[in-house]
């Protein structure tokens, strides 16, 4: 039984957690629930021996124990799988799963026979393809997910904790994790389960604590919660059934903003033909690495398509790089955050500032007011919370940070703007909020492309969705075709709907 | 017997894609032009192979050679030292002097001669890994505080070493194996006990990174620390070989080393932290070495065969310093085989659909 009472930690200006508590009982898989930004992943990390809190106990079966690195932790019999993992990336998956708890045998040379047993063992387990002298860094994302998982499991952790271990995972990934953890909550090990997917935390958790803003809100067996309760503690808001789109909104004879035909970009972007209006948004869809991250690139000009052609406001356009699509009026985010949208220790006004740079002229001299006042005007539009406007963007939590990267984008009204599983790893809430400010985007005649992995999201957003498939678009999805049924035939590649496009819409 | 093949086969594809590779075939494709050159050159076209023509090449170099060994050590864990050079100085002072100012034996020298360099690596190393100053500049800041140290205990070059000593270290084992090769084979034989414990692991995961190797329970800190002080121990044997070589002593010499090794380090295909093992190092130097010593005969044969042709040194430096140049971009082209295994993951990840396809 592991106890975390009143556990209070500040970064800065921003005060993660705020008298937090949280019971995890040995055989028992509890969900730590949250909005972004709530203290789930602080949480997590104080137990990993990543963080100290500033005030707080932390209690072992009853004794006062002390985390104070990863070394105390695995000491305590506390595994974790992080969600920005803790693999290394240059290593092989073998030395990766038993980095730290490698066998030996006599004066400790390496026990080469038991390693590689063990890891084979571990693969098997696992229903991982990979090779054990795979370097990580050559995995898809999904593979090094389940790596991170089963490094923290090969440890035989008393408390196991899995940091939104599903969010990069496939559905047949997610059954086999799922097989093992019953079998681990069986075996009496107690799990912290962090997750966005609410579907999961009926289908797999007993226990949920909900954290909002740093503190602890509702704990409890999750048989004693709906939906509807679990979204309400975390946001404090009761979910609205969102008003059904009717319909496109561009009108007869109106040219498409953008077209793209026939384009292809080995090996994901075989062929795709896909037309987007000014006041709409666009969804595309379908299982991940279909092709999606590839054709956005292409339209942006990150990467070059070995053919088919692209239309942008009339005019043909093939762009160098993404500065020249910029200038043309497109924007661009993305779900990597961390990768491709954030200069994690440059300012948060900077950061906003940041699209605008790319337009002006090379000399201008950029006054710092002018940034600064930019920049808090973006701050009080979308509700971002920041301690101070100077502090390092690292400072947010991840829904802030995306919402920090919009911001800047809208700012410099692009006619074009492409979203790229923009609400990857963020709360329900903020996802409403960006949804929000897309739907404002699109009225005020925006076109809006946005890929999302979540088929929910799509529904709720897209006012028509391609779904791609082998990077082919599988079906168009519009009007009263637009039905999850038919988006989930899609991805799967089992049913092809392609309507004519009818001038004035469906 | 097919077995036999495809697991030779298997281990040589494993081998392509290894960072040491780059570094193999630079040494082999120097080594060709070093063995044709020397050749042509001397009118002898196996002079290369003459033991003493090796030997004398392997002796004369092998504590640069040492010295790029010791700083992919430092480089896998993610620092570096550029004061690696003035290091194998102080070594050289310190085996000259404690002999000859004490009148102990010349083993105490060498003793204490390492001891003074695991000195100077922990104090170094306390400075990057503890009190985390950039690796650059506490490298920069050392060369002159080790200069400082050793003209203090030797104003000027002088001292010898007994004759018995050098002639050994210059011989050959039976023959055809000079002394100083073993020399090398020793500590890359440390190396490879070291790949096979976990401090060998350890050493890869702090170097690619720190926060995940903490995370995973290792002690980035104690790791680094570690990594110095062997580093430091093999700068103690390569100061030694280099006292041996030279046998005498200069407080001033062989500070070049810091930058070359580092060089060498990279041409060899080391990466900046936990890419890259000690055969790269090797290799790199090797590169460096034979380079150099093509173009010598080179020039040598220009000078031969063309009446009145004659060259300053410069000229042979700047055209070995552009064949390092390519040396350096051929690294890019051979980091194919790792780019390769990227879009073989790529296409695996690409082809999940068919399997879920009814």
């Amino acid at each position: 039984m592991i106890q975390l009472l009143d556990i209070s930690k500040t970064y800065g200006a921003v005060q993660a957690l705020k008298q937090a508590h949280m019971t995890v009982a040995p055989g028992r898989i509890t969900a730590l629930l949250g909005s972004n930004g709530s203290g789930k992943s602080t949480l997590i990390k104080i137990l990993a021996g990543l963080v100290s809190p500033n005030t707080g106990q932390v209690l072992l079966d009853g004794q006062e124990v002390f985390i104070r690195s990863g070394n105390d932790a695995k000491a305590l019999g506390i595994a974790t799988a992080f969600q920005d993992l803790s693999l290394v990336p240059m290593m092989t998956v073998e030395e990766n799963l038993l980095l730290g708890d490698e066998p030996t045998r006599l004066a400790g040379m390496l026990d080469q026979g038991s390693i590689r047993q063990t890891v084979a063992s571990l693969l098997e387990r696992f229903s991982l393809k990979c090779q054990p002298q795979d370097f990580v860094q050559t995995l898809p994302p999904s593979t090094q997910y389940m790596l991170e998982i089963a490094k923290a499991v090969h440890r035989r952790p008393r408390v196991l904790l899995l940091d939104e271990a599903t969010a990069a995972l496939h559905q047949d990934e997610i059954d086999v994790l799922f097989k093992i953890l019953r079998q681990l909550r069986n075996e009496g090990v107690a799990i912290v389960f962090v997750t966005h997917r609410m579907h999961e935390v009926f289908e797999l958790c007993d226990e949920a604590v909900i954290l909002r803003s740093g503190e602890t809100v509702k704990s409890g067996p999750v048989s004693d919660f709906s939906l509807d309760d679990l979204v309400y503690y975390m946001t404090g808001q009761r979910m609205q059934e969102a008003a059904a789109y009717e319909g496109l909104t561009h009108k007869a004879g109106q040219a498409p903003l953008l077209t793209a035909r026939a384009i292809s970009l080995p090996p994901r972007v075989k062929d795709i033909t896909l037309e987007a209006y000014a006041g709409e948004i666009v969804g595309i869809g379908g299982l991940e690495g279909q092709g999606q991250s590839d054709f956005m690139r292409a339209l942006l000009g990150a990467s070059q398509i070995f053919s088919g052609q692209i239309h942008f406001d009339v005019a043909k356009a093939q762009f160098k790089q993404p500065a020249d699509a910029i200038k043309a009026g497109i924007g661009f985010i993305s779900g990597e955050r961390n990768r491709e949208a954030m200069f994690a220790d440059r300012t948060i006004a900077e950061n906003i500032f940041a699209g605008n740079t790319a337009k002006g002229r090379r000399f201008t001299f950029l006054k710092k007011s002018a940034v600064n006042r930019f920049a808090n005007q973006a701050v009080d539009t979308y509700q971002i919370k920041v301690g101070r406007i100077q502090d390092a963007a690292s400072t947010l939590s991840g829904g802030n940070q995306q919402k920090l990267v919009i911001a800047r984008w809208i700012a410099m009204q692009p006619k074009l703007l492409l979203l790229d599983d923009p609400t990857k790893g963020v709360d329900i809430h903020s996802r409403l909020e960006i949804h929000q400010i897309l739907r404002q985007c699109a009225d005020d005649g925006m076109a809006v492309i946005i890929s999302a992995s979540d088929t929910d999201e799509l529904m709720d957003i897209a006012d028509r969705i391609y779904v791609f498939y082998e990077g082919m678009v599988s079906g168009m999805l519009e009007g009263e075709n637009k039905t999850h049924e038919h988006l989930v035939a899609c991805m799967m590649g089992v049913c092809h709907i392609q309507p004519e496009r009818q001038e004035g819409g469906a | 017997m097919s077995t036999f093949a495809d697991s030779i086969n298997l281990s040589l594809r494993r081998f392509r894609r290894t960072p040491a590779f780059t570094g193999f075939i630079l040494f082999v494709v120097a080594l060709m032009l070093n063995i044709i050159m020397q050749g042509i050159a001397s009118g002898r076209p196996l002079a290369f192979f003459q033991p003493r023509s090796y030997g004398s090449l392997l002796m004369a170099n092998t504590p640069f050679i040492l010295s790029a060994m010791a700083q992919s050590l430092l480089l896998i864990v993610g620092l570096l030292d550029i004061s690696i050079g003035i290091q194998f100085a102080l070594v050289n002072v310190v085996c000259i002097m404690v002999p000859q100012a004490f009148g102990v034996p010349v083993w105490v020298g060498w003793i204490a001669a390492i001891g003074a360099s695991l000195i100077i690596s922990a104090a170094i190393g306390a400075c990057s890994a503890i009190l985390r100053l950039p690796a650059m500049l506490v490298g920069y800041a050392f060369i002159f505080i080790i200069k400082g140290i050793n003209v203090s205990i030797m104003p000027t070059p002088q001292g010898k070493v007994p004759r018995a000593f050098y002639k050994a270290y210059d011989s050959l084992v039976a023959g055809v194996i000079p002394v100083s090769l073993i020399v090398l084979a020793a500590v890359f034989g440390l190396w490879l006990i070291l790949k096979r414990r976990p401090l060998g692991k350890h050493m890869y995961a702090v170097g690619g990174n720190p926060r995940n190797a903490f995370a995973a329970g290792i002690n980035p800190v104690a790791v680094q620390m570690k990594a110095n002080l062997i580093k430091g121990f093999i700068v103690g044997v390569g100061g030694i070989c280099l006292t041996l070589m030279t046998a005498s002593g200069n407080p001033l010499q062989a500070e070049n080393y810091g930058l070359r090794s580092l060089i060498a380090c990279i041409l060899g295909g080391l990466g900046f932290g936990g890419w890259g093992s000690m055969a790269c190092g090797m290799f790199g130097a090797w590169f460096f070495v034979l380079i150099q010593n093509t173009v010598y005969y080179f020039f040598s044969f220009l000078s031969k065969v063309v009446s009145g042709f004659s060259v300053s040194s410069y000229w042979q430096n700047f055209v070995s310093d552009v064949i390092l140049l390519l040396g350096l971009l051929m690294t890019i082209i051979t980091a194919k085989e790792q780019r390769n295994t990227l879009k073989e993951g790529f296409i695996n990840q690409f082809k999940r659909g068919e399997r879920i396809d009814p």
